[in-house]
């Protein structure tokens, strides 16, 4: 796979796994996780932190560990629930992280943390016009990605099931209508993925990376995790290319038949 | 004194302080944030020229870990 590189958002990456940093046991096991990984793309967000420089959340450590990584850093803008706090999370991201990209996030329901579509596109637009390269996490609905096509999203993050259930693909047909739709845009696969074998399968369908974060830090071992998507994105991204066989409605003997012992004509 | 919410708090600071000047009152030590005043990104070369208002509610952000 040494000679698999893919361009997204102006960057040529030989990595098809965007990777969380939330939620590991400690900063020291996100960053041996992330190495392993292979992952060069890493989310990050924004948030409030004691005005009197009381650094709680142990934000300034978890920020100097991405820094001295050197990988690409996406943004997000988790939490959002209208464009506009989209919008403003996203210019305040620009700033603090000297990126252009941002990872849209708008929820539109805090049962399911399903993505508002609406306000979505809306924010997307506007983030465009301003110079943003938008990776818009969205659901797997066909039209919402072709809204964001309209208004010159070049990435489209349809999700695989609902943020960090680890139900896998709940939908692979319309995963595949979405790529088939729109085979020049860059399609990632966004939550949902719980097991290895889920990322494989998003790359078999053609999708060009996985995001995740859940599967690999709330494993009991997310070092061997992240080792264990790194391999499997592998291995969907070759099988994909390699061309998957069509599907038979009967069964078809492998061994050949010429020659089968044991069977004699008398007639 | 004025008040306004930092970050959900309310803080008393003293009138007419722009944002920069808000920030060294509040002793903010945290580096690398970001500014919103009343929900509008404030950037970093627009603070000399944002002053702080009465009610005014403040957003700094700084960098966290997300998925």
């Amino acid at each position: 796979m040494d000679n698999d590189t893919w361009e997204i958002g102006g960057k040529t990456l030989s990595s098809r796994l965007l990777i969380g940093s939330a939620l590991y046991p400690s900063p020291a096991n996100m960053e041996d996780a992330i190495k392993i990984s292979g992952a060069q793309i890493v989310t990050v967000s924004l948030r409030r932190q004691a005005a009197g420089g009381n650094d709680n959340t142990g934000g300034n450590q978890f920020w100097d560990i991405i820094k001295s990584m050197g990988i690409e850093v996406l943004p997000n803008t988790a939490g959002s629930h209208s464009a506009k706090e989209a919008i403003t999370t996203a210019q305040m991201a620009r700033e603090v992280f000297g990126t252009n990209w941002v990872k849209l996030e708008v929820i539109g329901d805090q049962y399911n943390l399903q993505p508002d579509p609406f306000e979505t596109v809306k924010a997307a637009e506007v983030l465009i016009k301003e110079g943003f390269e938008v990776f818009p996490y969205t659901t797997d609905d066909l039209v919402v990605a072709k809204r964001l096509a309209d208004v010159g999203c070049n990435i489209i993050m349809p999700w695989g099931s609902m943020i960090g259930s680890g139900k896998g693909l709940m939908n692979p047909d319309n995963l595949i209508a979405i790529r088939k739709q729109f085979p020049d845009l860059k399609l990632v696969v966004d939550a949902g993925i719980g097991k290895p074998s889920h990322a494989t399968q998003a790359m078999e369908l053609g999708y060009d990376g996985v995001l995740l974060n859940s599967a690999i830090a709330l494993a009991q071992d997310p070092v061997k995790m992240a080792d264990a998507f790194r391999v499997a994105i592998e291995a969907g991204r070759l099988g994909y290319e390699a061309g998957v066989m069509k599907e038979r409605e009967f069964a078809s003997p492998s061994t050949p038949t010429v020659g089968t012992p044991f069977w004699h004509q008398f007639d | 004194m004025i008040k306004v919410s930092v970050n959900g708090e309310i803080k008393e600071i003293e009138e007419n302080l722009d944002v920069s000047q808000m920030i060294e009152a509040l002793e903010y030590k945290i580096k690398g944030f970001a500014v919103a005043v009343n929900t509008t990104f404030v950037p970093i070369t627009e603070y000399s020229k944002t002053i702080i208002k009465e009610g005014d509610k403040i957003d700094i952000l700084a960098p966290v870990q997300g998925g």
